[in-house]
């Protein structure tokens, strides 16, 4: 059980099509980012993913895998935040 | 999994699309360990001070954007009102002191820095008459530099001698700036009740109760809540409230969260979070649209104080739990020319300055950007600004004036100041003169209510 982890919320929004999920998780494993829990809708064509995942073990720092992911986001021509879990802990959870 | 799609989907649309931000992360800095009777050493020592303090405000500020995916869009700085400093001052000026401020904000990449101002609600100090004969000349020969002067509190009544006083200042700001339409002004806020931990420019300033230095935070999130508004019909007063308070528990929390978390990173103590839902000119991001959503046809028509008394309360209640300390200033900001709804409901003809006034009553902080007609008498203004007061001082509230007698326009005209001060149409003001009244000299005595103890 590793205590020291730092999790990572990764939301991505857009278009459905094939290769989203395979270009986003393959960044991901690149960065060495430890994927712990998937929720995925498709909502009429919109593709809407969330990723909890574990930072701690990132070959690279916060900013460099934003930019890794952005642009790899850019390239599927979908929508992706990363945000500190905390943010959303604040503001659902008492 | 912790949290379920819908919810950080709100909390992403917040941002994209409902221009959720924490306004303001703002520094407060004790200097009056920089005293000296030589004014230009003293500014040395204040640049020194401030910037080695406020090194890490806005790298701070940055990193924790990236990290919760919010927009911090004002990383700003406040200190010890200078006219404590300026009593020490053999030479009788304090303009070297918003110099050494201006420098330091431009080197630390910060756009406002506040604190040029005095306390004066009970009487004048050798430094206060340095600093308030330095203000127009500090606020015209600096880009950054803001002012504020408490002129009055509950518990000491309002100096009318620092009233009119401040009028003249105030017209006179806005001469020696005519060619930036009296600028200067939009620097420049006269205050009763003054608060000692705002962060909001550009009335912020560290009061002398505060710690050697402090971390604000100022949220804001008008368009979250009109974005809430407009998904909810038909709700009573009840629902109506309890829906505002969901969305401002919200928003404050997160400010919660990037208070600690810059406090944490800077080794910075977290001050207060103050709740004010504070607009921008940006569509969309309006308290005026907040109002108009909750059934006024324009605001400014009969019902708009009602409604924005119960806005502010609304937001305060929500806002309560999620802070471990709020204060600030703490409720809904009515600034004109910064609120685009704001600007319509005057050139439609709704709302005046008068109906303005009233609305200062309920909420924070009170004329606040009201561009008014450049030939305004002094002592009109003086006169405004004493009503402003008497409402603050009466109601145990914070109230200012933000005015800005626009040189050579008149009732109608638009003035343009740019960026986040926004534009606007001129108000027109009453042109009957309250001359005798604000010229008798002396102090208004404190309301009976001040003798609690």
């Amino acid at each position: 059980m590793n205590n020291n982890k730092e999790q990572v919320v990764i939301t991505v929004l857009g278009a459905n099509k094939p290769g989203i999920l395979a270009g986003i998780t393959r960044t991901i494993a690149d960065s060495n980012v430890n994927v712990e829990d998937v929720s995925q809708k498709i909502m009429q064509d919109l593709f809407a993913l969330m990723m909890m995942t574990d930072f701690s073990t990132a070959n690279c720092s916060f900013e460099e895998f934003q930019n890794r992911m952005q642009a790899m986001a850019d390239q599927l021509r979908v929508k992706v935040f990363i945000q500190h879990e905390d943010v959303f802990r604040y503001q659902h959870r008492l | 999994m912790l949290f379920s799609l819908e919810e950080v989907i709100e909390t992403i649309s917040a941002v994209g699309v409902e221009t959720f931000d924490i306004r303001t992360i703002s520094c407060g800095i004790n200097i009056m360990s920089c005293t000296d009777s030589d004014v230009h050493k003293c500014a040395e020592k204040v640049y020194e001070k401030v910037v080695r303090v406020a090194r890490d405000l806005v790298p701070t500020a940055r990193t924790l954007e990236k990290k919760y995916g919010i927009p911090i869009v004002n990383k700003r700085i406040s200190v010890t009102p200078v006219s404590m400093l300026a009593n020490a001052f053999t030479e009788p000026t304090a303009v070297p002191i918003a110099i050494a401020l201006d420098n330091a904000a431009k080197e630390l990449g910060i756009d406002y820095i506040a604190g040029f101002g005095a306390l004066i609600q009970k009487g004048f100090t050798r430094g206060d008459q340095i600093l308030l004969n330095s203000i127009p000349d500090a606020l015209c020969s600096t880009d950054r530099v803001c002012s504020s002067v408490n002129i009055g509190s509950s518990q000491s009544g309002i100096n009318m001698d620092g009233v009119y006083r401040m009028a003249e200042i105030v017209k006179e700001a806005a001469e020696r700036s005519r060619d930036t339409n009296g600028l200067a002004c939009a620097k420049l806020v006269v205050f009763c009740n003054a608060v000692e931990d705002n962060p909001f420019i550009a009335g912020s300033f560290l009061g002398p109760g505060e710690a050697e230095a402090i971390l604000n935070v100022g949220i804001s999130g008008p368009g979250v809540v009109r974005a809430a508004l407009e998904r909810a019909n038909n709700l009573n007063f009840g629902e109506l409230s309890e829906l505002i308070k969901k969305v401002s528990f919200k928003i404050t929390r997160t400010g919660e969260l990037v208070g600690r978390e810059a406090s944490r990173m800077m080794g910075i103590p977290f001050g207060i979070i103050d709740l004010s839902l504070a607009p921008t000119p940006a569509e969309g991001d309006s308290i005026s649209d907040i109002l108009e959503l909750m059934g006024l046809e324009r605001t400014g028509c009969h019902g708009t104080t009602a409604a924005l008394a119960m806005l502010n309360d609304a937001v305060k209640k929500g806002g309560m739990m999620a802070a471990t300390y709020a204060g600030g200033l703490s409720g809904a900001f009515i600034p004109v020319t910064e609120d685009a709804g704001m600007c319509r409901a005057i050139e439609a003809g709704a709302l005046n300055i008068q109906k303005l006034e009233a609305m200062t009553c309920v909420c924070s902080v009170g004329l606040d950007m009201v561009a008014i007609p450049g030939d305004t008498p002094v002592d009109v203004i003086a006169g405004i600004i004493a009503d402003e007061a008497a409402i603050g001082m009466i109601n145990h509230k914070t109230t200012a004036c933000r005015l800005i007698p626009v040189p050579g326009m008149k009732a109608g005209d638009v003035v343009d100041f740019g960026g986040l001060l926004g534009k606007g149409p001129i108000m027109e003001v009453g042109r009957h003169s309250p001359s005798v009244f604000v010229r008798r000299g002396g102090r208004i005595p404190a309301p009976v209510h001040s003798m609690k103890n």
